[in-house]
């Protein structure tokens, strides 16, 4: 099993050095860039809003609910969801539905390219296979996923709003106030670095389990989950890395 | 030319191919026969490069396969062109597109001469009026003519056909056999075609290579392969209920 693991991650490694060479035609990769853009992030943008403003709106009424000493002013619920938001839900959370999200479109989509020979057929053109399929997919995930987490977060912070508004379980002023509290900048960098992070590791693992798939459509889905399982374990894990590196 | 010598590969110590030296000729099609699991692809992906043998070498004219860099193997891979058992058409791109693809990296041709070049090729193997359609929608026939429109669109000097007939019907099969024997004397290209169809064989077959085994066992021309002394050969020719008299 351990050799099993440092094999991984030394073919691995061999797979990102095919990945990061020299693109043939940069015209051809920056097209490819673009149209990975709109498959991978925009087409995401619809399910991170939804779970985003439903997300805002629970950790306003937990967080209210929780803090019912008198003694503490109801400004800090405001307070708390930014910084709920901003430090952890915005970046770990939605890598965490994207591991899902993308990465099984990925790992998928490059598995049946794989198990129908279209990669060898790539090869054999004489194209770096793995530089066209995977490099886009990771330079326009890497470079465009903190966008989607800064639409995250004000979708969030809009959810707990709204909740706010209709339910006046605490006053909008006091919510406002608390959202504009002791506001730190670095915290929103710190974010958009470990959203590029992990959107890295979703779109390279994915794409590692997915260019190496076999055993027909069987492997193709193991391919997937393995992926997934993966990429989720690595954003929990760098999550801490990073937080204690960054934030300690 | 191709030329293979002293090829020997095995997968988890399991010897699959055992000392081939084969030679195979321009403007020829060269046949590979051999029951299946005979190693008939192993040999024809190492011939390709897509497998590297445990030893042996494979010689393109006076070019060692082996000694070529990552880059020069990639340049001389536009001299190839290959059809896969399954066709390997890339699912995203149309009939034009696929055709097209291999142009867009390696040409600096305008994008009405990439598109007459390719409707060139597609009229040539007789594909009319689906050049918008995505493979899909594209008969098993079809789908093996697009790919050998992608495989000549470059001029290639070498043909590679791995089981080209499989999942066709007789009649079709015979038009793709017909297709890779033209365009073999019309671009007088070395043509290796991987197959188990006797009908294959005998149509188009100019020099042929039985393997059983792993071992290349006899090589001669389809006049001689009635006539054969090769005892393993003749139990596979009589295994065809046609040829079942016919051998010596």
């Amino acid at each position: 099993m351990i050799r099993n693991f440092f094999e991984a991650i030394g073919r691995y490694t061999l797979f990102l050095g095919m990945v990061f060479r020299k693109p043939e035609k940069w015209r051809i990769f920056w097209r490819q860039s673009v149209l990975e853009a709109d498959k991978l992030i925009l087409s995401s943008i619809l399910i991170v809003s939804v779970i985003s403003v439903f997300i805002g709106g629970v950790l306003v009424i937990q967080t209210a609910s929780n803090m019912q000493n008198p003694l503490l002013d109801r400004m800090y619920v405001g307070y708390m969801v930014r910084e709920s938001l901003v430090l952890e839900f915005c970046s770990t959370m939605v890598a965490l539905i994207l591991a899902g999200k993308m990465g099984s479109n990925i790992a998928s989509e490059i598995g049946s390219m794989r198990i129908s020979e279209q990669i060898d057929a790539m090869d054999m053109m004489g194209i770096n296979s793995a530089g066209y399929l995977v490099l886009p997919k990771i330079i326009s995930s890497v470079l465009l996923s903190p966008f989607l987490m800064l639409l995250s977060m004000a979708l969030g912070i809009l959810g707990g709003y709204v909740v706010v508004e209709l339910t006046e379980i605490i006053p909008t002023a006091k919510y406002v106030s608390g959202l504009r509290y002791s506001f730190n900048g670095f915290y929103i960098f710190y974010s958009c670095f470990k959203m590029s992070l992990f959107c890295f590791f979703i779109s390279s693992i994915s794409a590692f389990n997915g260019y190496y798939a076999r055993g027909g459509s069987l492997g193709v889905g193991w391919s997937s989950t393995r992926s997934i399982v993966v990429a989720s374990i690595l954003i929990l894990m760098f999550d801490l890395i990073v937080t204690q590196l960054m934030l300690y | 030319m191709i030329r293979v010598e002293h090829l020997y590969k095995s997968f988890d110590g399991v010897p699959v191919l055992k000392d081939i030296s084969v030679g195979y000729e321009a403007g020829k099609c060269n046949m590979i026969i051999g029951k299946s699991g005979s190693g008939k692809t192993v040999l024809l992906k190492n011939i390709m490069g897509l497998m590297e043998p445990d030893s042996g070498e494979v010689w393109y004219g006076d070019s060692r396969l082996s000694a070529m860099s990552y880059q020069e193997r990639n340049s001389f891979r536009r001299n190839i062109g290959v059809l896969f058992q399954g066709s390997a058409i890339f699912d995203f791109a149309t009939v034009l597109e696929n055709v097209m693809f291999p142009m867009e990296f390696f040409t600096d041709w305008t994008r009405e001469q990439k598109v007459e070049r390719a409707r060139f090729c597609l009229e040539r193997v007789e594909v009319l009026n689906a050049e918008d359609k995505y493979p899909s929608e594209l008969s098993g026939g079809m789908q093996k003519r697009v790919g050998i429109a992608r495989a000549i669109a470059l001029n290639p000097s070498f043909l590679f056909c791995d089981e080209p007939n499989s999942g066709l019907d007789p009649h079709t099969s015979i038009l793709i056999d017909q297709l890779i024997s033209e365009l073999t004397k019309e671009y007088n290209m070395t043509t290796i075609v991987n197959t188990h169809d006797m009908n294959s064989i005998l149509e188009i077959g100019d020099r042929i290579s039985y393997i059983d085994e792993g071992r290349l066992l006899w090589q001669g021309s389809k006049d001689n392969l009635l006539t054969t002394d090769c005892t393993e050969l003749q139990d596979f020719l009589r295994s065809n209920t046609l040829l079942r008299d016919r051998v010596k």
